[in-house]
Formats: C-alpha cells, sequence, structure tokens
C-alpha cells in the first residue's frame, strides 16, 4: 500500500470517527433542548437518579431482560432452522414459511403483546419471550432460507466428486456457507429481541427494563423512565459491540 | 494394444441449442490425452460428461475404473484447512487416522506440498499450492482416469512449472489415464500423448493428432496448424 493511500484511509477513518462523536454530540444538544422546556429532565438529573440507583435493583432487571430476548430469540432461531431446513427440501414448507412470515411481518409488537398478556396473564412469563419470538420470527427465517440456499454449487460438485452424500453436502458445505448470513441475522435479530422484549414486558407484571420504564412513567417519574432508557440503550449497546460484533467476525474470517 | 479406459462414443449434448455433435473418442490406458479448440467451443462440459458430472442427451460414455476430477477453478472449501480439504473424499470412504494421514503424505509429497503449506487455509495458500492441493484431493482417492480442466490456468510461470513437473512425476510413477483440457497449448503439449482438436461450436472432432516422436516445436507447429485450418473453416461458413 503506497503511502498516500495510507495516509487517506487514516483520513477516513478519522473523519468517521469524528462523525459517531457528532451523533452522540447531536442526541445530547436534542436532549438538552428539550429538557429546557421542562417537560423533560436534563442530562444531569438523569445521571444523578442513575448514580443512586443501587446494583441490586438494576442486575435482576437487566438478566429478566436478557433472558427474555435470548429465550425468545433462540425460540424463533430454532424454528428457523427447522422450517429452513425442510423449506429447502419440501415446496409445501416453503409456501408456508414464506406466508408465515409475511402473516408475522405485519403484525406489530404491540398487537402481540395486547393478545399474549391478554391470552395468558399479566403475571404470565411467556408473554415478553413469546412476543420476542414472533416478532424476531420473520427476519431470521427469510435469513436462514436464503442462507441455507446460497450454497456454492460449484463446491457441492467439488464434494460430491469425492464421495459425499447428501447428508456429507449438508454438514460440510450447506450449513458451513450459511454461517455468516447466519450470524449477521442473529446480530440484527438478538438486538430487535432486546427492544421488543421491553415492549412486551410493559403490558405485564413480571420484571424487566420495559416494565421498570413502564412503572417509572405510571409514578410520574420522568427520571426514571430515562434512566431505565439509558439501561436498556447501554444494554443494546453493549450487547452488539462486545459480543455480538466480535462473534460476527469470527463467524466471517475465512471470508477475509 | 493397450487397454482402453474411457470410451465416449457419438455423445450430444444440447443446452438451449448443441454444443456437442457426434464426439466420440477414447483414452487408452497409461495415456496422458489432450483436448484442444476455440475457446467457449464445450471442452468443459465434455470432460464434465466424462466425468459423469452432466449427461449426454444421446451417445455413451464407457469408464474402465474410478475417475478422478480436478476442476478449473480450485472448489476448495474455504473454512477448511488444505489438509481438511484433502482429507474430505478418504473421509467419505471411511478412511481414518494413520492410513489417511500416510495416505496424504504420500500424495501430498508427490506434488511437492508440505505439512506445513496443507495446514494453510485456502485464502491464505498461493494459486499454485491450492491447486496441487485440489489435484492431491483426486488423487489420494487413487483413481484409474485423471480429468484435468485448465490446470495451468490462473498460475503464474513458476506455479506453472511446478504443476508439470509434479504431474510428469506422477505419470512415470503411476502412468495414469490422463485426459486434459486445455488452451494453453505451450503447456499441455509438452505432456500429452495425443490430442483431439475440436471445432467452434458446436464441439465435432475436427482432427485426432498422435504427438508421439515429435519434438516440442513440431508438436505445437502441428496443433496449431489444425486450429488455424478449424477457425479458418468457422470463419468462411
Amino acid at each position: 500500500m503506497t503511502q498516500g493511500r495510507k495516509e487517506a484511509d487514516k483520513g477516513r477513518e478519522i473523519a468517521f470517527r469524528t462523525g459517531r462523536i457528532l451523533a452522540g454530540l447531536f442526541v445530547l444538544a436534542i436532549w438538552i433542548s428539550a429538557s429546557t422546556t421542562g417537560m423533560l429532565p436534563g442530562p444531569a438529573e438523569v445521571l444523578a437518579y442513575l448514580l443512586s440507583m443501587k446494583l441490586e435493583d438494576i442486575v435482576p432487571q437487566v438478566l429478566k431482560t436478557l433472558y427474555n430476548s435470548i429465550t425468545g430469540f433462540s425460540l424463533s432461531f430454532l424454528a428457523s432452522m427447522v422450517l429452513g431446513l425442510l423449506s429447502h427440501k419440501l415446496s409445501l414448507v416453503k409456501g408456508f414459511s414464506e406466508a408465515l412470515s409475511e402473516i408475522f411481518n405485519s403484525t406489530s409488537a404491540l398487537v402481540w403483546s395486547l393478545v399474549l398478556v391478554a391470552t395468558l396473564g399479566v403475571l404470565s412469563p411467556l408473554p415478553p419471550i413469546l412476543v420476542v419470538a414472533a416478532v424476531t420470527l420473520p427476519h431470521v427465517l427469510t435469513a436462514t432460507v436464503s442462507a441455507l440456499s446460497s450454497a456454492d454449487p460449484g463446491l457441492l460438485e467439488a464434494v460430491r466428486s469425492v464421495g459425499a452424500k447428501p447428508s456429507d453436502e449438508f454438514f460440510e458445505v450447506i450449513l458451513p456457507s450459511s454461517v455468516p448470513l447466519l450470524a449477521s441475522a442473529s446480530r440484527v435479530g438478538l438486538g430487535t429481541a432486546l427492544r421488543i422484549s421491553v415492549v412486551a414486558e410493559a403490558f405485564g407484571s413480571s420484571g424487566g427494563v420495559g416494565y421498570m420504564i413502564i412503572r417509572s412513567y405510571n409514578l410520574a417519574d420522568a427520571s426514571g423512565v430515562l434512566a431505565w432508557s439509558i439501561v436498556l440503550i447501554a444494554l443494546v449497546l453493549g450487547l452488539d459491540q462486545l459480543v455480538l460484533k466480535p462473534l460476527e467476525r469470527r463467524a466471517k474470517r475465512w471470508l477475509e | 494394444m493397450a487397454r482402453v479406459m474411457l470410451d465416449v462414443s457419438s455423445v450430444y449434448k444440447s443446452f438451449s441449442e448443441p454444443v456437442l455433435v457426434d464426439i466420440s473418442l477414447h483414452l487408452n490406458g497409461g495415456e496422458v490425452l489432450g483436448v484442444v479448440g476455440p475457446n467457449g467451443c464445450g471442452k468443459t462440459t465434455l470432460l464434465r460428461i466424462m466425468a459423469g458430472l452432466e449427461f449426454p442427451d444421446r451417445g455413451s460414455v464407457r469408464r474402465e475404473g474410478k475417475v478422478g476430477i480436478v476442476f478449473q477453478e480450485d472448489r476448495l472449501l474455504p473454512w477448511k484447512t488444505l489438509w481438511e480439504n484433502v482429507a474430505l473424499g478418504l473421509k467419505y470412504h471411511g478412511m481414518r487416522g494413520e492410513e489417511l494421514t500416510k495416505r496424504i503424505r504420500e500424495y501430498s509429497s508427490m506434488v511437492g506440498l508440505t505439512d506445513s503449506d496443507l495446514s494453510l487455509h485456502p485464502r491464505k495458500a498461493s494459486g499454485g499450492t491450492r491447486r496441487k492441493a485440489a489435484l492431491v484431493r483426486a488423487l489420494v482417492l487413487e483413481p484409474e482416469i485423471l480429468l484435468l480442466d485448465e490446470p495451468f490456468t490462473g498460475l503464474d510461470v513458476k506455479a506453472r512449472a511446478s504443476l508439470r513437473e509434479a504431474l510428469k512425476w506422477i505419470w512415470d510413477e503411476y502412468g495414469l489415464s490422463t485426459v486434459i483440457v486445455s488452451h494453453q497449448l505451450e503447456e499441455l503439449l509438452p505432456l500429452a500423448d495425443r490430442v483431439y482438436v475440436l471445432t467452434p461450436k458446436p464441439a465435432r472432432v475436427a482432427e485426432e493428432i498422435d504427438l508421439r516422436g515429435m519434438d516440442l516445436e513440431r508438436r505445437l507447429e502441428r496443433v496449431k496448424e489444425a486450429l488455424l485450418h478449424i477457425l479458418s473453416r468457422a470463419g468462411s461458413d
């Protein structure tokens, strides 16, 4: 790489990082200007509220939200794998999966939350999990079906030419080929799952960050609403940057 | 008289338009057979039919023994090391442990690949190393017939020379019956015993040339003459 090219790349990297910092400052500026109307507590007030919160109050709610999101996402991932695999072989299942995705994709998280809480009761721990599963299913299923059909026909022919059986083709070529796409879909899906689970938690009484946000709202505690919202944002960003992004990179390392 | 290892008889193949018309050729035991022709004339389709990866619409292919094929692209699984790629076929045939290791080392050393070369993932290996690994993947299954599709394409001069030496060594040692499809005459002709020259699409056999007893210069002259003849005929049609 030439010196000029290196400098240009470095310049682009600095500009990119500056853009990220500016985005954070932009959000902060909007918040500060909104708080001057007296409708919202300012950043300092919310920070003080956050610092006053005890770790033993935060951790169980965060764990509850993580549990709801991960369990719900795992359900949709498992269902997607089963339907994706069967779709690969059976047109009936492919049609079924596509239609199911379309229906689920058109149904909002709010509708799922209300229907499931009304059906299973406000004290049931299941609605947040099932809402996450229902909302993430279409995205994960679509990604799974396309990932499983993305295997290079040349590679399939190459393993067939040295004696691979259909099961070998699946485990040696089709599944590994689909890992990068599935990793990207899982990263997006889990982020979505976290944001969706709080909507469902808000309608039930089984705890979680969503439950704490709506509880603060019902108590007219605006600082509490924003403090718990910041906890949620930190959770989504932390999970994405510290866990999901490195995992996705690892799954894609043979592509680099 | 040498045993016929591969007999292609009156093969016709069409993909919406005819690609191969009335192709008949044969490969004798221990022979290296070249198939040459203009780009896109159907050489690869013919090789795939020989390998049993495509079926002719008419005509027949008779194979006397196991076939190994090396594709034009390396077609190595990128998430596996070269060693794991080479071992795939053996594992599918139930070979494990010491026997597998011994077999891979035997054939990889034959083409000049070390354990260290084979520990690489395809993206980290050079084009020549990848092509040799693809060759070893076919050889470890000990085929009686080897089919090579444009084996020298995309390789630099050094890698081409190294692959050519490896192939020569294998033929001298094992007398493996081989068909090479290539448009690189300078690489193919020093190796081949006989050559079939195909016409432009739809491919027909224009000429069969026995190269034995000819020096390289004469071989090149003779095959180029045949190619120029069919191209000039195609141009005048």
